[in-house]
């Protein structure tokens, strides 16, 4: 099973009952092809199943009206003038004013940098670069927290289990793991310890032995691996066979079926991975486990763990045009979103910030886990510590 | 001192998947002029194709190589017959945008057919051996020797073989050739149905070692290219020592230096080479 | 100059293109056609090297980065005007150009275009990379428009950007024409039919060779600086070999060696993926399709195409 078309089959699904209320279009813009469409199509598919359960509820409630959601996804392949085009076509010609998905910084940033002159409303999912939320655009939220904010949590985590001497090997050319991995540092230097290598890789490297071979012989305490999920099976694995026998910790994501294509359970055995307690089956909520469920049989395979970041912005989008009392308002819904407590319907974990789940930066906050290898499933160990509002204070710090 | 054979062993295994690369554009660029850029793609089908058999109909490792072979051999005639063919009396510009369109055309059937995760082919070669302090897995050994192999089979296939010759002859003298009696259509579909399962080879090395997904392919084809510029065009012994060269000098520098930037290292010795001395190592001056 | 058929043609066609917004019900496809004529000045580029000169080269979309970050980069940090940075952008890519040019002029044919495609994948990795002057893959956000917020032209406005494009796209467009119509556009016609012979009389076929690829880096510099400002956002994503790809395609869908080539083949790269949306899984395919296709039955491309149905036509008319 490849693609699915997502038009097509919500047309199937959504119109029959209920042709009698009023439609609400809304968009999704993410990468539904290409390399990215492993992060961008369970996202654009979570919204569709988000829009079916609302509207097999009743709709969106605004006043006496109640209002269908019909989801229109354009491809972007994770490219920034695709992400423009695609985003424009909303706008213009499909008259679109809320527009969920976006899993990839490039793409993202493109749209981020002219949404604000536009009548609509930009939810973000996936996407982890920081500077989408530090540029005070007031239309626009994003579910999934920036990097950096795991990277410090991480970083204290690495600290307290005593290690000093952290040989990184990551994905350094890309934004938002360089900054996981300069929080973790930080981190990392508070508590006496030290970074002693950087080494990159990129997203279609898989012969990673010349970097292990130098980070073998520099003797680390334990070795940090941040970056993508496809190179990174390629990482445990070869470190395993060059001999290399320290603790291993990454922030690359990832289900256990991608990692077992590359590398065998032995081999992945004791690897950690820091990130936002994203849809771990073994650490979800009943939410999750009912998405999961739901999720699996609608589309015939598991989502990705990241995929509930774009289900809950479309709860959230609910909650906030029915407190705001319109759907053409988009200013007041935008407004309504900053002020929302977190919907009951979400799949993930949100700390909220002063009682509400995106602080005013439009930045929700999820928290975050140390998750473990064991005996071939990833295992959730325990909460990593994390300060919302620290991080979200220091947020509104940058430009 | 470790380190340093450590990385030679890294480099040799990847060197091995580039030789076979170029072994493959320098039989198609040297003989028939056309720099074949799709090479990469139609490789990467094989590796897709072998792991897509084992996978899904259970078959052994052999059988599914020797089947991927077959079709890679039907496959490269094929190519030759319907996309080259027609524009061999035209400038050279139009074979290399066919060139680029059919590995557009194969990158898009290998997303459609085998999706965009990556696939690796699974083996049971799992044991590391380690000679004092250099460890090297029992897949890469296995990769190596195998590339070995195969550079010595096309050596012998090109210097004893009655095809082999017919080749050579058309490569250094077309008209002599016709002349002597050599077909020169058959030749065509021969050298590229012979690129084409080295190709092949290479792929499913590739997916037996490290991974296919999309865009490794192009990747590989462009490596190959510099190592042909490396070692010299039309030349098996510029291949290899080519091939080589970059891969070990890839791992020497990703180790010794900085690993942001290791592949631009194939790029910065193409041009060096094109500087200093354009018909490559191996190459006869012009 | 007498005033012949084509150029009558030429004008109709301009007067077209300037009535276009007013046609144009959605203004999604307004955003298009800038795109579209924003890639004519990048086409028309590759067209004096790869259509007169007859070296294919898959770099354009480097030099188009090169000028969307110069511009961008010169605006961040010297704080120059918008119209400056502009300008000086394609003297920016003509210097990065004649690096490129000189190693790469030294061979020939498909040598050339791997040396060319190589360059291309060290200005993407560098752009990646080189985080502190480029932000990487994070992009450069912010970008200027234009004249100042409060000037008498509204810069945001897409129909004043789109009449800004094509009035230079239309410069451009004559200044390729008046090139290839020179003595050196004469050369460079030499150059591709039968480069020794032109080596024989005694003409410096290497200086001609880099003029030409210099200034269709030219061309592509200006191309990315107008694109960096129209979209306020430029990462790297859209500078690599897949969008060189693009530029070759639209020099040979068009009509390579033609100067209205490169105008169709542009608002073809540009508009035909809207029209095969309904097959994203297959747009590689069909592009790649499309192209072997072009190149075997349509070499001369739609303008080749269509001179030969009206000599056609004329020869049934006499």
């Amino acid at each position: 099973m490849k693609l699915v078309t997502i038009t097509t089959a919500f047309a199937l699904a959504g119109n029959a009952a209920f042709a009698a209320e009023k439609t609400l279009d809304i968009g999704v813009s993410d990468a539904l092809t290409g390399g990215a469409a492993v992060y961008g199509l369970p996202q654009a598919n979570a919204v569709q199943m988000a829009a079916e359960e609302i509207n097999a509820a009743g709709g969106i409630n605004v006043g006496d009206d109640s209002y269908m959601l019909n989801v229109i996804a354009y491809d972007d392949q994770a490219n920034p003038t695709e992400a423009s085009n695609a985003v424009r076509k909303l706008l213009d010609r499909d008259g679109v004013k809320f527009i969920l998905g976006f899993c990839c910084s490039g793409a993202t940033g493109a749209v981020a940098s002219f949404i604000e002159y536009e009548d609509a409303v930009m939810l973000v999912g996936n996407a982890a670069e920081r500077s989408i939320t530090t540029r005070e655009i007031p239309n626009l939220t994003r579910t999934r927290p920036p990097a950096d904010y795991t990277g410090a949590a991480a970083g204290t985590f690495v600290a307290e289990k005593g290690h000093e001497r952290v040989a990184v090997l990551g994905a350094l050319d890309v934004g938002f793991y360089a900054s996981y991995v300069d929080a973790f540092e930080k981190e990392l230097n508070a508590a006496g310890g030290e970074i002693i290598s950087r080494e990159s890789f990129g997203l279609t490297d898989r012969d990673m032995t010349p970097q292990l071979t130098k980070i073998r012989e520099q003797n680390p305490d334990a070795i940090l691996v941040a970056g993508y999920v496809e190179p990174a099976a390629f990482i445990y694995r070869q470190a395993v066979e060059l001999g290399i026998d320290v603790p291993r910790y990454g922030f690359t994501s990832g289900s256990e079926e991608q990692f077992l294509r590359v590398a065998n359970s032995e081999q992945m055995e004791g690897v950690w991975d820091l990130r936002p307690t994203e849809l771990t089956l073994l650490s979800a909520s009943e939410n999750g486990i009912a998405y999961h469920a739901n999720y699996s049989e609608r589309f015939g395979i598991a989502p990705s763990p990241s995929s509930p970041y774009a289900y809950d912005q479309t709860y959230a989008l609910k909650d906030a045009i029915e407190a705001a009392g319109t759907v053409e308002d988009t200013e007041a819904v935008a407004a309504a979103l900053r002020d929302l407590p977190v919907p009951d319907e979400v799949v993930m974990q949100y700390l909220p910030v002063d009682g509400k789940m995106f602080d005013q930066n439009g930045q929700a906050y999820t928290a975050n886990g140390a998750f473990q290898w064991q005996d071939g499933n990833w295992v959730f160990v325990q909460e990593l510590p994390s300060d919302a509002a620290a991080y979200s204070d220091f947020l509104s710090t940058i430009d | 001192m470790i380190e340093i054979l450590q990385q030679i062993i890294n480099g040799m295994a990847i060197g091995g998947v580039y030789v076979l690369i170029a072994l493959g554009l320098t039989t198609v660029f040297g003989i028939l002029g056309i720099a074949h850029f799709a090479h990469g793609s139609v490789s990467m089908f094989g590796g897709y194709l072998t792991f897509f058999l084992m996978t899904s109909q259970g078959l052994p490792l052999a059988v599914a190589i020797i089947i991927a072979l077959a079709t890679g051999f039907v496959l490269g005639m094929l190519i030759e017959l319907l996309a080259y063919r027609p524009v061999r009396g035209a400038s050279h510009i139009n074979a290399f945008i066919v060139a680029l369109g059919l590995t557009m055309m194969v990158e898009g059937l290998n997303l459609q057919f085998f999706g965009h995760e990556q696939v690796v082919i699974p083996t049971d070669f799992n044991r590391v051996f380690d000679i004092g302090g250099v460890t090297i897995p029992e897949l890469r050994l296995y990769v190596i020797l195998a590339a070995a192999l195969l550079i010595a089979a096309m050596t012998i296939f090109v210097e004893k073989t009655k095809t082999g010759q017919a080749i050579r002859a058309v490569a250094e003298n077309r008209d002599a050739a016709i002349l002597m009696g050599v077909n020169v259509n058959t030749i065509p579909l021969v050298v590229f149905a012979i690129s084409t399962m080295l190709g092949v080879c290479a792929g499913i090395m590739v997916g037996a070692l490290f991974a296919i997904a999309p865009g490794i392919g192009e990747g590989l084809v462009i490596k190959g290219f510099a190592v042909l510029i490396l070692g010299g065009l039309g030349s098996i012994p510029g291949a290899v020592i080519g091939g080589l060269v970059l891969g070990i000098t890839e791992a020497l520098a990703a180790g010794f230096l900085s690993s942001a930037y290791k592949d631009v290292i194939a790029f910065v010795v193409m041009i060096t080479v094109l500087l200093v001395r354009p018909q490559g190592l191996m190459g006869t001056a012009r | 100059m007498t005033l012949k058929p084509t150029h009558a043609l030429w004008i109709a066609a301009f007067i077209g293109f300037a009535l276009l917004p007013q046609f144009i019900a959605v203004k999604y496809y307004l955003h298009l056609s800038i795109l579209a004529l924003i890639w004519v000045i990048a086409a028309q580029g590759q067209n004096l090297i790869q259509g007169y000169t007859g070296y294919v080269s898959i770099v354009q979309a480097g030099f188009i980065g090169i000028g969307a970050y110069s511009t961008a980069l010169m605006g961040l940090h010297f704080d120059l005007p918008v119209w400056l940075t502009i300008l000086l952008a394609p003297f920016v890519t003509a210097a990065f150009a004649v690096g490129v040019g000189y190693p790469s002029l030294r061979v020939k044919g498909h040598y050339f275009a791997i040396v060319t495609l190589a360059f291309n994948l060290v200005i993407f990795i560098v752009l990646m990379n080189w985080h502190s002057l480029t932000q990487g893959e994070a992009g450069i956000t912010g970008i200027l428009k234009p004249g100042s917020p409060d000037g008498w032209l509204n810069w945001r406005d897409r129909e004043t950007y789109y009449y800004f494009v094509l009035i230079v796209a239309a410069l451009m467009t004559g200044l390729a024409a008046l090139i290839v119509r020179s003595r050196i556009g004469r050369i460079l016609i030499a150059i591709r039919q039968n480069e020794d012979l032109v080596g024989a009389i005694g003409i410096s076929a290497w200086k001609y060779k880099l003029f030409a690829f210099v200034t269709s880096a030219m061309f592509a510099g200006l191309a990315g600086a107008i694109y960096a400002h129209y979209q306020s956002f430029i990462n790297p994503e859209i500078f690599g070999v897949a969008q060189s790809l693009d530029a070759i395609l639209a020099v040979i869908i068009g009509g390579s060696g033609t100067i209205a080539g490169p105008v169709i083949g542009a608002f073809f790269v540009v508009f035909l993926p809207e029209y095969l949306r309904f097959a994203d899984s297959f747009r590689l395919i069909i592009y790649g399709l499309v192209l072997v296709l072009a190149t075997i039955f349509m070499p001369r491309g739609i303008v080749g195409v269509v001179t030969s149905l009206a000599d056609w036509l004329r020869r049934r008319r006499s």
